[in-house]
Order: C-alpha cells, then sequence, then structure tokens
C-alpha cells in the first residue's frame, strides 16, 4: 500500500499551483516545439535549462518533462498536417494521417492522435509507478547483443510498413544505413564520407534529411503541374473535425495494443523508445483483414503509432527515476538541471527525492489531462489552417522548416544539406521509392552498427553470441519469421504474375 | 508570475535589441552586449554545468548576460573550431577542457585550430577527479589486485569508454599506457550508455568523471578503487587516492577553463579574469562546484599565465599517451 | 511496321538516357570542377580548375588503366583518389551507360532509379574506399560502410534489372519551376541568415519560394511575408529563446 501513500504525496506535490503551472507551461511549450517543424526537444530544453537555474527543482523538473511528451503530442500534428515528422518517432504517422488528412479526414486524424496518446500516458503513468521497479530489470538485461538484435527486428519493421515494392524498400533501409554512416566511427574517431566538411563531423542529423525528403520534396512535388487540382480537392473535402463512433470502434483495439508495445520497449534505453511507433504500426498492418489499406489513410496506422510513442515517451522515464542514467539525450539534459540544483540522480533517488519522483509522476498524469484538453480543441483550428490557400502556404513552410533546421545546430549549411535532401526525396518520389523505410534506416543505423561492434568486442569477435544469449535469439527469431511472412506473400505474386503472364 | 516575468524580461529584451538596432553602440566599456559563451559539449554534461554555474556569477560582475550556446560535435573540436575563428571581440568565449583543449592534439591529426597558438589563456574554472570504477562483481578487491588482475587478463577484460576524445577514454589510455597493457575498449556514445553498461555488468571497468559516480557508488551498483587526484575528495571520503593504493604515476583530472579567441585585448581578457575569479570565490559557487566534486583552483591557478603553463603541460603529457593508439 | 516504329522509338530513348548516365558517369568531377572555379575569386579551399581537369583527365583515360593492368600482372601500387573514383565510380557507370544502348527498358521508372541508386552506392563505395578495414575480430571503420555499400550496389541492380525485366511506369514529369526556386529560396536562406540576419532573411526567402508557384499574387505574397516574418521574429528568439541574429551585421554595428 506505499504506491497509494506515495501516489497521493505525489499528487499532493504536483498540484501545488506553482507545479501546476509549471507542468502546463511545459505542456504548451512541448505542443509548440512539437508543432514547429524542425525545432527539437533537445534544442528548446537545452535553451531552457537556464532558466529553469531559477525555479524549484521539482517545478523545474515537471516543466522539463511536459515539454518533453508535450512534443510527442505536437510532434502528430504536422505529421498529419504538412507530413513533416519533426521527430523519429512521428515518421510513421505521417505514412497514414497525411493520407487521412489528404482525404479531408484531418480531423478524425488529428484527434484519434490525442485520444490515443492520452490513453497511453495514463497507463504508463501508472505502470511506472506501480511497476518503475521491478522492470528496472528489462534495461539491465539488454546488452549489445540484444540491442543489436532489436534493431535487426526494427528494420523489418521498416521493410513491412512499406507500401509498395519489397525490393524497394530494402534498397532505400539500406541507403538510409549508408547515410547514417556519415560521420565519425565511433571505435576509432575516423571520419567517414565527411569530405573534410566540420559540419558532417558529426553526421547528417535527422532533422535535416527528415525536412529534406518530407517537408521540402513534398512542397517542390505539389508544385508540379497538375498538383493543384488535388491540393483544391483537399480542401472541399474537409468533413466533420471528430472521428466517428466508427472510427473509435476500429481505433480502440490498436489503441491498447500499442500502448502495450509502447509501454515495453520505452524501457529499454538504447533507442527502443524509437522503433516503439514501427513496431506498433507493424503488428497492426499484420492483424489487419486488409493490409492494403495501410499506407493509404487507415486510421488505426495513426492510432496505434500515436499510443505506442507517447506511451513510449512515459517509460523511457523509467531507467532516469530507477537507476540515476538517462537513457536519452533530452533526459540527460534533465539530469544536468538537477546536477544545477545539486541533486545528482542515481539508483537511490526514488528513495531520497520523493518529492521529485513522485512529483514528476504525478505531473505526468496532469500533464497528460491537460494536453487532451489543450489539443483538442485546436484540432479545429489546425483543420482550418488547411483551407489556407497553398500558393501561401509553402513559402511559410519553407521558412519554418529553414529557421527550424538553422536553429538544431545554429548552422547554415545544415540547411543547405535539408534542401539538397529535398531534391533527393523529390527523385525518390518521382521514382517511386518511399521515403519512412530510409528514415528508419538512417536512425537505426548508428545503434545497429555500434551495438553490433561493442557485442563482437566483448564476445571477441564470436558471432554466436547472437544466438546463445536467449534474449537476441528470441528477437532474432521474430525478426526472421516476420520477414518470412512478408516476403513469401510477395514471391508467391510474382509467381503468379509471371505464370499470367506466360499464359497470354 | 515566472511567465510574467519571463515574458516582460522578453520584452525588455526586445526593447534593448531594438535601442541597439536605432542607435549604434557609443563608445563605451566592455562588455557592452550580451556575450556568447560556448560549450563544446551537450548542455548538462559536466563542462556545460561548471560553466553556467560560473557564467551565472560573472554575469552579475559584468552586467550583461552570458549566452550558452552549446555546440556538440567531434569530441568537443567542432565548437572549439568555431571559437577559434569567432571575432577577437571579447563577445565570443569558449569554456574547453582537457579534451578540446589538450588531448585533441595528438587525437586529431587534422585539428583545425591549435590550443596554445588560436586562443588566449583566461582562467582555470574547475578541475573534476577521475576514479577508477569497475563493476560490483569484479574480482579485485583494491587497486593493488585490480592492477595485478588487469595485467594477468589482458586479453579477457573490457574496458568501457563514453566515445573516442571522451575524458573517460583519454584518461584509460593514460592508465593502460602507465599500466603497459592493451585491453580492449568497448565505446558508447556518452557516459549515461556507459554507465548503464557498467551497472548492468557488461563491460568490466572504466575510467570517469566523479559527477557521475558518486550517487552509484554510494549506491553500491559499482565500486570505486581510486581517485586519481593528489587528495582524497569530500564527497568520496572512502575513496583512496592512487598515490595511496600504490599507483602513484595515475593522475588525471578533467579541468575545465575559459578561453578567447587569440587577439583578444589584455584589458577585455583581465576583466574577464577578474569576474571568473571573483565568481570562484563566491560561497554560493563554491558550494555548488563542491557538491559536483570539483576541485576548485586556488588564485594562482587562475591567472591567464597558470593556464598558459597547464595548456602546454597537458598536451606534453597526453601526446606520448594517446599518439600511438590513432 | 508498328514493330519497327516502336523499336526505333526505344533506341532513340535509350540513346538519351545511356547519354545521361554517361554524364552521371562523371558527375563528382564535374561538380569538383565547377567548385573549383570558385577558387579563382578566392572562394573556399581547394585545387584550382586547371589541377582539377587534369588530375581526373588523366586518372580517367591513364591511370586508370594502368592501375586495372597493374592489378591484372600482381602489381599493386596505391591509387590515388581520383584514380579511384574512376575505378570504383564512373567505370562501373559507363559500363551500364553501354549496356543500356542494347536492352529493351520496360520500365524506365524503376530502371533509372535503380542505376542512379547504384550511383550513390558506388559513389559511398568510394568516399569510405580510404578507410581502415577488419583489424582481427574488431570491425574498423570503413568495415559497415563498405557492406552496406556493396549490398545497396547489389539491390539497385535487382531494381535496375526489375525495370529490364517487368513492364512498368515510365519515367515521372519533372518540373523545373518549383525545385528551383524552393532551392534558391533555401539557399538564400542559408548564406544570408548569418549576415543579415532573420527578418531580412525570412522576409526575401519567403519571396523567392513564392516565386516557385505561378499561383502566386504578388501584393498577398507581400502582406502574407511581412506577417510571418515579425511573427518568426517574436517567436523563434524570444518565445523559445533560440539564439540567432536578427538585423544585418552593418545595421548593427
Amino acid at each position: 500500500m506505499d504506491i497509494f501513500a506515495n501516489l497521493a504525496h505525489g499528487f499532493a506535490v504536483a498540484l501545488t499551483p506553482i507545479n501546476l503551472l509549471m507542468c502546463l507551461i511545459g505542456a504548451l511549450v512541448g505542443t509548440l516545439v512539437g508543432v514547429l517543424p524542425g525545432i527539437g526537444t533537445i534544442a528548446t530544453v537545452a535553451m531552457l535549462l537556464p532558466i529553469t537555474f531559477g525555479l524549484p527543482p521539482v517545478g523545474a523538473l515537471i516543466m522539463l518533462a511536459g515539454i518533453y511528451y508535450g512534443a510527442q503530442y505536437g510532434g502528430s500534428t504536422t505529421s498529419i498536417l504538412v507530413n513533416i515528422p519533426g521527430e523519429a518517432t512521428s515518421v510513421v504517422t505521417a505514412i497514414d494521417g497525411h493520407q487521412m488528412a489528404k482525404q479531408g479526414r484531418a480531423g478524425p486524424a488529428l484527434a484519434i492522435a490525442a485520444i490515443g496518446s492520452f490513453f497511453a500516458g495514463c497507463v504508463a503513468t501508472v505502470l511506472i509507478a506501480l511497476l518503475g521497479a521491478p522492470l528496472t530489470k528489462l534495461a539491465l538485461a539488454f546488452g549489445p547483443a540484444e540491442y543489436f538484435s532489436l534493431m535487426v527486428l526494427g528494420l523489418i519493421f521498416a521493410v513491412v510498413l512499406a507500401k509498395g515494392s519489397v525490393l524497394k524498400a530494402i534498397a532505400m533501409i539500406v541507403f538510409g544505413l549508408l547515410l547514417s554512416m556519415v560521420g565519425s566511427d565511433i571505435e576509432t574517431g575516423a571520419s567517414r564520407m565527411a569530405f573534410n566538411i566540420p559540419e558532417l563531423a558529426d553526421g547528417l542529423g535527422f532533422a535535416t534529411v527528415a525536412m529534406g525528403v518530407f517537408g521540402f520534396a513534398e512542397i517542390i512535388r505539389n508544385l508540379d503541374h497538375g498538383a493543384e487540382m488535388n491540393r483544391d480537392l483537399v480542401q472541399q473535402k474537409i468533413t466533420g473535425l471528430m472521428p466517428t463512433k466508427k472510427d473509435l470502434l476500429d481505433s480502440t483495439p490498436p489503441i491498447l495494443r500499442g500502448t502495450v508495445l509502447g509501454s515495453i520497449l520505452g524501457i529499454l534505453p538504447g533507442g527502443g523508445a524509437v522503433i516503439a511507433s514501427f513496431a506498433a504500426y507493424t503488428l497492426e498492418k499484420k492483424l489487419a483483414k486488409n493490409p492494403s489499406r495501410f499506407g493509404r489513410g487507415a486510421i488505426e496506422g495513426v492510432a496505434a503509432p500515436e499510443s505506442a510513442n507517447n506511451a513510449a515517451a512515459q517509460t523511457s522515464f523509467i531507467p532516469l527515476l530507477t537507476l540515476g542514467i538517462p537513457p536519452n539525450a533530452v533526459m540527460a539534459l534533465m539530469v544536468g538541471a538537477m546536477t544545477i540544483h545539486g541533486i545528482v540522480p542515481g539508483p537511490q533517488v526514488m528513495q531520497k527525492q520523493p518529492d521529485l519522483v513522485w512529483g514528476m509522476i504525478a505531473s505526468m498524469w496532469i500533464g497528460n489531462l491537460m494536453l487532451i484538453i489543450i489539443n483538442l480543441p485546436l484540432v479545429g483550428i489546425w483543420v482550418r489552417l488547411l483551407r489556407v490557400p497553398y500558393r501561401l502556404m509553402f513559402p511559410s513552410i519553407v521558412i519554418f522548416c529553414a529557421i527550424g533546421i538553422y536553429s538544431v545546430n545554429n548552422a547554415p549549411v545544415d540547411v543547405i544539406l535539408a534542401g539538397v535532401f529535398g531534391l533527393v526525396g523529390y527523385w525518390l518520389i518521382k521514382h517511386d521509392f518511399e521515403p519512412a523505410p530510409l528514415l528508419l534506416g538512417m536512425v537505426l543505423g548508428p545503434l545497429m552498427e555500434e551495438n553490433l561492434r561493442r557485442a563482437l568486442l566483448i564476445s571477441r569477435g564470436d558471432w554466436s553470441v547472437f544466438l546463445t544469449r536467449p534474449l537476441s535469439a528470441v528477437l532474432l527469431a521474430i525478426a526472421a519469421s516476420l520477414l518470412l511472412l512478408t516476403v513469401l506473400p510477395v514471391l508467391r505474386s510474382k509467381r503468379d504474375q509471371v505464370f499470367t503472364e506466360s499464359e497470354n | 508570475m515566472t511567465f510574467i516575468r519571463a515574458l516582460t524580461s522578453a520584452c525588455a529584451a526586445a526593447l534593448a535589441s531594438l535601442c541597439a538596432f536605432v542607435a549604434p553602440a557609443e563608445a563605451q566599456t566592455y562588455p557592452t552586449r550580451s556575450i556568447t559563451m560556448i560549450v563544446p559539449f551537450a548542455a548538462g554534461g559536466p563542462t556545460d554545468v561548471v560553466a553556467r554555474i560560473v557564467t551565472g556569477h560573472m554575469a552579475q560582475t559584468l552586467g550583461q548576460s552570458i549566452i550558452i550556446e552549446n555546440v556538440v560535435g567531434a569530441g568537443g573540436t567542432t565548437a572549439t573550431t568555431r571559437a577559434a575563428r569567432a571575432a577577437n571581440d571579447g563577445y565570443a568565449l569558449i569554456t574547453g577542457h582537457m579534451g578540446t583543449h589538450a588531448a585533441s592534439v595528438p587525437l586529431y591529426p587534422k585539428l583545425a585550430y591549435h590550443p596554445e597558438k588560436d586562443f588566449e589563456p583566461i582562467a582555470l574554472l574547475a578541475g573534476t577527479p577521475i576514479l577508477i570504477l569497475a563493476r560490483k562483481d569484479f574480482p579485485p578487491k583494491d587497486l593493488k589486485e585490480f592492477v595485478a588482475y588487469v595485467k594477468a587478463n589482458a586479453e579477457k577484460v573490457n574496458a568501457a569508454h563514453a566515445g573516442v576524445g571522451s575524458v573517460s577514454h583519454v584518461s584509460c589510455e593514460l592508465l593502460h599506457s602507465i599500466l603497459d597493457i592493451k585491453p580492449v575498449g568497448v565505446p558508447f556514445n556518452g557516459t549515461g550508455p556507459a554507465m548503464n553498461a557498467l551497472v548492468a555488468g557488461q563491460v568490466d571497468y572504466m575510467c570517469d568523471q566523479i559527477v557521475n559516480a558518486v550517487p552509484q557508488i554510494n549506491a553500491g551498483t559499482i565500486k570505486a578503487y581510486a581517485i586519481a587526484t593528489p587528495e582524497r575528495n569530500p564527497s568520496l571520503p572512502n575513496v583512496p587516492t592512487t598515490a595511496e593504493a600504490g599507483l602513484p604515476k595515475f593522475q588525471a583530472q578533467a579541468w575545465n577553463a575559459m578561453f578567447a579567441p587569440k587577439g583578444t585585448s589584455p584589458a577585455i581578457l583581465a576583466s574577464l579574469n577578474a569576474a571568473a575569479s571573483k565568481a570562484l570565490d563566491d560561497e554560493t559557487v563554491k558550494k555548488r562546484l563542491l557538491e559536483l566534486g570539483s576541485v576548485i583552483p586556488g588564485p594562482a591557478e587562475r591567472t591567464p599565465e597558470a593556464l598558459a603553463t597547464l595548456v602546454k603541460n597537458e598536451i606534453a603529457k597526453w601526446t606520448p599517451v594517446l599518439k600511438p593508439a590513432t | 511496321m508498328a514493330d519497327t516504329m516502336g523499336h526505333t522509338a526505344t533506341a532513340t530513348r535509350n540513346t538519351q538516357v545511356a547519354l545521361g548516365f554517361c554524364l552521371l558517369a562523371i558527375a563528382p568531377q564535374i561538380f569538383e570542377f565547377i567548385w573549383s572555379i570558385g577558387t579563382i575569386f578566392g572562394w573556399g579551399a581547394g585545387r584550382g580548375p586547371a589541377t582539377v581537369v587534369i588530375s581526373h583527365a588523366t586518372a580517367l583515360l591513364a591511370g586508370a588503366p594502368s592501375t586495372l593492368m597493374g592489378a591484372a600482372t600482381g602489381d599493386t601500387k596505391k591509387a590515388s583518389s581520383e584514380v579511384l573514383l574512376a575505378l570504383i565510380y564512373s567505370y562501373p557507370i559507363f559500363v551500364v551507360a553501354i549496356v543500356t544502348l542494347f536492352m529493351t527498358i520496360r520500365s524506365a521508372q524503376d530502371y533509372v532509379g535503380g542505376v542512379i541508386l547504384m550511383a550513390l552506392a558506388l559513389f559511398a563505395l568510394w568516399a569510405s574506399s580510404d578507410l581502415q578495414g577488419m583489424r582481427g575480430f574488431s570491425f574498423g571503420a570503413g568495415t559497415a560502410p563498405r557492406m552496406f555499400g556493396g549490398l545497396l550496389v547489389a539491390l539497385s541492380a535487382g531494381i535496375a534489372l526489375t525495370g529490364l525485366l517487368t513492364d512498368g511506369p515510365t519515367m515521372a514529369h519533372y518540373s523545373w519551376r518549383g525545385p528551383l526556386f524552393v532551392m534558391a529560396a533555401i539557399l538564400f536562406f542559408a548564406l544570408a541568415i548569418r549576415p543579415l540576419g532573420l527578418v531580412v532573411t525570412a522576409f526575401a526567402s519567403f519571396m523567392i519560394a513564392a516565386t516557385g508557384s505561378h499561383e502566386t499574387r504578388w501584393l498577398e505574397a507581400a502582406i502574407v511575408g511581412a506577417c510571418l516574418t515579425i511573427g518568426c521574429a517574436i517567436l523563434f528568439p524570444y518565445v523559445l529563446g533560440l539564439p540567432m541574429p536578427m538585423y544585418p551585421r552593418f545595421m548593427i554595428q
């Protein structure tokens, strides 16, 4: 019954006016940051860090946490409306969400994303409170070998989420992997494919490539002759703002499944949260009676990944709260905020700082509530934005993207690179290559290579570790069967095609 | 409340910048506008925290805000290159550390700057002791046993580090060169993941800065063999120094210091040095830095001359250790 | 009759495609040449145009063949980066271009897409050719890039092959106006943000981008652009606290 006492204590801390205000500011800033293309959570939290100097530590962390999960809500908005994923986790949402928007169903897509996120956030918060400490073991059970196998599984997800040719999807993943190799090598520090450009020394930024192949490429494509017709159609087609009963019924199971998947994957500090949304999407596509709807505006394709990424955003706090080890860059900043206040988080942070830990957990629930209250009414405004004539919309998007990319590193070269990737994206569209697998390859590439090399260094070059470690073996088995499931029907249909052709 | 304050300050800033726009700066004494402090690492890291604590106080002394700009990349050398090329008017400074202003010289053969030739030293800010850490079930019980064990099993042990050029990498290379062994170094992407692997027992040992390690050591999730400073640290009174534990040659500190681009006027350097020194004498600053496990330099160590000597000595110290590694 | 007409049509198409591939085969060399022109005016560092032309031409025409011969006779001399570029990147693409002449392309979309992707993969192979490979059990810096580069060459060859074997869509139409002006706007933004500041840059880039659409109405665009600029000037530096220059540098000093 400790839990209830702890939670009650947490709510007592979180419900003080100042902390409520901090939570609200965090949620608002987070939404804003999520909506603006290119502006990342890392940059914003870094910028706001000095402000937290003057705040009490609990309030400061509640605000920073609010920005972190608030950005997950906001990120889906830009993905759905203008097909620009601001973070790796919203790439999947863009696939079906933007298709829904094109069919005039931006309202339901946005609303279901908010509802799914809210539900997932609530469940994940309870999970942190109840099982945070025991779940920590999972984070520690994942060594380099396990992460490598998880990443392999993640890449298979990318194949599954492609709607066209499997061969092209795999080629795109490998292209993404190659792009991710640019920059300095983790083990030797050698500069790889960077052509002595200092801005490339640390590799291509995710935002740079995503803005290019999604954002700029989409704009250029929309400016093509003959594209005006389609755009006008979209504006006429806008129907209801809120999801229908059928939408809600269709989305309930995906939201539940997405929440479970996201909660589990979010605990893994080395990139688990990134693949949560991909995993959820893949699961839905595999379970669906008619998988061909995916990629063409299926509401499940929005509900599941959005729930998964928000659940993962919450449970990724577990390693921080129980071990004191930040699992990602944003959390590292929060640790920075704590150290500035003289609290260095460690395994005993729960016992030593109950105010902080339980206050933060309680505030996450409150924050999620605030976010859904903020986001549902905003749906109307966002949808109205789609009625702005495209001739005014596209230069604005260009400017917002350019400022966003520039602000990540204050580097003009990044903006030029995003432009180059815009042309690459335009070329991809013209040849029917899909950008989503490319981005996934790019995100997972470094994680996969690093963990592979770590695992091999530790095992002294013995490749069998991936199969002798049970967790890793299970993950690889899942990956192999998933690949078979995806490739077999394609082969069969190819064969049928050959047969029918020869008959003619 | 705070939001309103933020809003008013924003308006004030807007007004101020508008004024600056309308009436070009008149001849005033330095500084007349806000100063940018480049920190070559991510916000929240040890260097960043030190820089923020010290500049927070310096801004009061100088009467202008100091904006921290975190520029990450290539072990801090991206940011340091940028700082070296910045205008030498005193409005762009850098908080460097042992990696960017010493170890980088042998580590990066194509380094676009030289710590001695392209920078004016301002002041040493803090030293962060380095510890020898190991997973909690690593067999050796103390440093002597550790040395014997690692030497005997150099083929088997794994040393974790937070990436090439990081403090943990560079300092473990020093340890290895003293012990004359070459164990496998397992690279991680930052101290967080490396510490995670150490806590989980996936790697055997690492050398790391005191900041991240103290809570883990106190909780018993990892163990510390020794601290590589001449004196014990108040936040870890039970951890012996390397000299006490039998490895006096291993001395390493991750120091943080403030630099300006070459050619900055001596008057500006002097006022910055005075402000930094004043900050280090401030009780709150002192307390915060000590909480981090930092060692605050004495008045004699804070002078620009002392920093210049330190940089010179550190480059000389790291070059033989790191040269063969790359 | 109809058959021969169809044949001549594909033949001209194929010659064009093959010529395009030849151009693609020396694209990096051309790019370095264009880049090197800048050095005459003192922009950027690098070799002068004359050196670039001579070194690449000798590499393409003499250096690479002699290295090939050398490799055949077992003479392993270290090749220069230009020779490697010719060997790893240009020659294979030339071969593809020649092969193209004798092929019936059934899906230009897949075939051309596959070949360009192959060019990118070959270029990556060249770019990572100077990196260290495996050292015992430990991966070197170059192992993974070369592995994935090779894989991508194989995959893109597969895609190109699909374009030869199965029927599919032809080349899609590329337009020039949108890409040109959107790129110009991005380029202008990147070059101007530091010296000219956010206000001037954002507005000018907005107008340049707006030129990319023939639907643009100028007055309307100017008004919206001005409003957007003011909005950005408040939003980014103040509300989000992102440090960026606001006004042209010369006006501040």
